[in-house]
């Protein structure tokens, strides 16, 4: 899978996650521009990517996520390690 | 500690070069926090106030908000937290209660500007501080209201909780007297809402030892920022919601936070599993939960938790423990008189920290607050029972405790045995009446989108059918209201129940 399937993929789990059809990713997307990204949607998100990817994220790598990119390179790397 | 206020003060003017706070990244010493006070104290001065003022700060994360509150006590005023991140018309609501007349900011852009009126005038805090200046102390009279804070009303008008001297400074005295190993060189985080009362705990002990304030900044992932403070900074001292272990920990095995000294928890149920899974995590860390009401100076009860296990607890939850020092919980029965060891009953309490009593709310007042035995005491509408050590154990609201088919039924029972099954996930129980004022029982499972006849099953196999209840429902990440608790009003709405 390449990152613009992922940030595609992506994409869906977010307009499921904050109950928006209009959420549009790019690389340099943030919480800040994404209404409702907060804690409590913050972990359903995580949950959600981790379970549609089949990976699993720790604390570190979870906190190195400034934005979309940074998931997006993450997930990437994941799934190309196997 | 006999004067909290004046220790404050003392360090302001001695401890001169250490860290009072690190806001953002930035540290400001206790000549910084002391300039920004006097500075903000003259333009305080300057409006020409007669006599104690109600007087309102927009809080941010900055120097400047922390300042105003001092700058505001030490002036002999009295100060209401405003964010200005909540709705308008709550915040304009409390403006008009509290007859707020100057209002401090540090930011001048449109938030201030919006509150700015003919009744209101607002002061910019953010100006260059003379930083040889140190702040005017005046007497602090007991009985002067510290600070107002606005909790949410039944009735849905924000309700408010004055605070005097005298509780705030008996709160931290008690808070001293817990015998802390504390001193100048601890590092304490301050993760609430400057409207929480928690906020106060956290940021006003450490400056009463000169210890340092490590903020929580607003922006982001709370329970991230919250870690992320705690290791960069080897915060000693924590008092935090248990909602930020919650979300935390998936992550436990990866934490481990060897400076911390004292892990307290307040403000909502805390679970005995999950705590000692954190203990873990801060392997030399006493742990409290703690416990008390806004309307008794922030908390009042404490409970030393065994890391090792065995703790008193009900359906799961730990003991609440034991009063502060001048403090007195007692527990009443159904016909108002003090219940027996074990026996259920409303916790109420009296003593040095309790409110004089709701803001210019009458009828308020006469609900909440009665004389028994010549001693007055709040109704905190907590349901508790203290065992024969006089250790207390929170049961529930009073308000969760619904009759159903004439059975008394508490819904934290049922929460608990639907956690036996779900484990990990968080679960609420709420009861409503229906169209035909029926009582009816619905669970609320988070972040859980499994079958629920599974769990239905279990819960036949371990309670009675009318506690059983009409739906269960799971859902995404549980609703919080602005004190970080679950919302239960929310979750019903967004059920369509």
């Amino acid at each position: 899978m390449d990152k613009n399937e992922i940030l595609n993929q992506l994409t869906i789990i977010f307009k499921k996650i904050f109950e928006n059809d209009a959420v549009i990713l790019q690389m340099d997307t943030t919480a800040n521009d994404v209404d409702g990204w907060d804690s409590l949607t913050h972990t359903s998100m995580i949950v959600e990517v981790e379970k549609h990817f089949n990976v699993k994220f720790k604390l570190k790598e979870v906190l190195s996520f400034k934005n979309v990119g940074d998931m997006v390179n993450m997930i990437h790397s994941k799934l190309h390690s196997v | 500690m006999n004067h909290p206020l004046e220790e404050i003060l003392r360090n302001i003017l001695v401890e001169r070069e250490k860290p009072a706070f690190c806001i953002a990244g930035t540290h400001y010493s206790y000549a910084e926090l002391g300039a920004c006070i006097a500075n903000i104290q003259q333009q305080i001065q300057s409006k020409g106030l007669e006599g104690n003022c109600n007087i309102g700060i927009l809080t941010y994360d900055d120097l400047q908000t922390y300042a105003s509150v001092f700058a505001i006590l030490f002036s002999g005023h009295t100060f209401v937290p405003i964010n200005p991140l909540h709705p308008k018309s709550r915040n304009e609501s409390i403006l008009e209660q509290a007859e707020i007349r100057v209002l401090l900011s540090s930011k001048m852009e449109e938030e201030a500007d919006a509150f700015s009126s003919t009744s209101t005038m607002v002061i910019k805090t953010n100006l260059p501080a003379d930083t040889s200046s140190v702040p005017a102390f005046i007497e602090q009279e007991p009985d002067r209201n510290a600070y107002i804070l606005f909790t949410s009303g039944s009735t849905g008008v924000p309700k408010g909780v004055p605070l005097t001297i005298e509780n705030l400074e008996s709160f931290l005295s008690a808070f001293f007297d817990l015998g802390f190993d504390i001193e100048s060189g601890d590092r304490f985080i301050q993760m609430f809402d400057m409207t929480f009362d928690l906020s106060i705990m956290s940021y006003m002990a450490p400056l009463c030892i000169g210890a340092c304030v490590y903020t929580v900044p607003f922006e982001g992932i709370k329970y991230m920022q919250v870690y992320q403070l705690m290791e960069e900074h080897e915060i000693t001292f924590a008092l935090l919601v248990p909602s930020i272990i919650t979300h935390l920990r998936p992550y436990f095995g990866e934490i481990h936070l060897e400076k911390m000294k004292y892990s307290l928890f307040c403000g909502e149920a805390l679970y005995e599993d999950v705590t000692l899974e954190w203990a873990k995590c801060i392997p030399n860390a006493e742990l409290l939960n703690v416990y008390g009401p806004t309307e008794a100076t922030i908390f009042c009860t404490t409970y030393p938790i065994n890391r090792e296990g065995g703790n008193k607890s009900l359906n799961g939850i730990l003991c609440i423990g034991q009063e502060m020092n001048h403090m007195k919980a007692e527990i009443f029965n159904d016909e108002g008189k003090p219940a027996d060891a074990m026996e259920k009953g409303e916790l109420c309490l009296h003593g040095r920290q309790v409110t004089p009593g709701y803001w210019k709310n009458e009828q308020k007042n006469k609900e909440a607050f009665f004389i028994y035995r010549s001693k007055r005491y709040y109704r905190t509408g907590d349901l508790c029972f203290a065992d024969k050590d006089g250790d207390i154990s929170y049961s529930g609201r009073i308000d969760f405790q619904v009759k159903i088919q004439g059975f008394r039924v508490e819904l934290g029972e049922i929460e608990m045995h639907a956690r036996e099954f779900v484990k990990t996930h968080a679960v609420v129980a709420i009861a409503k009446q229906n169209e035909a004022t029926v009582w009816q029982i619905y669970l609320f499972i988070e972040n859980y989108s499994e079958n629920t006849s599974a769990l239905m099953q279990h819960l036949k196999d371990t309670i009675p059918g009318y506690m059983l209840p009409a739906k269960i429902i799971g859902t995404g990440v549980f609703p919080l209201n602005s004190n970080g608790k679950t919302d239960r009003k929310v979750l019903m709405q967004q059920a369509g129940l």
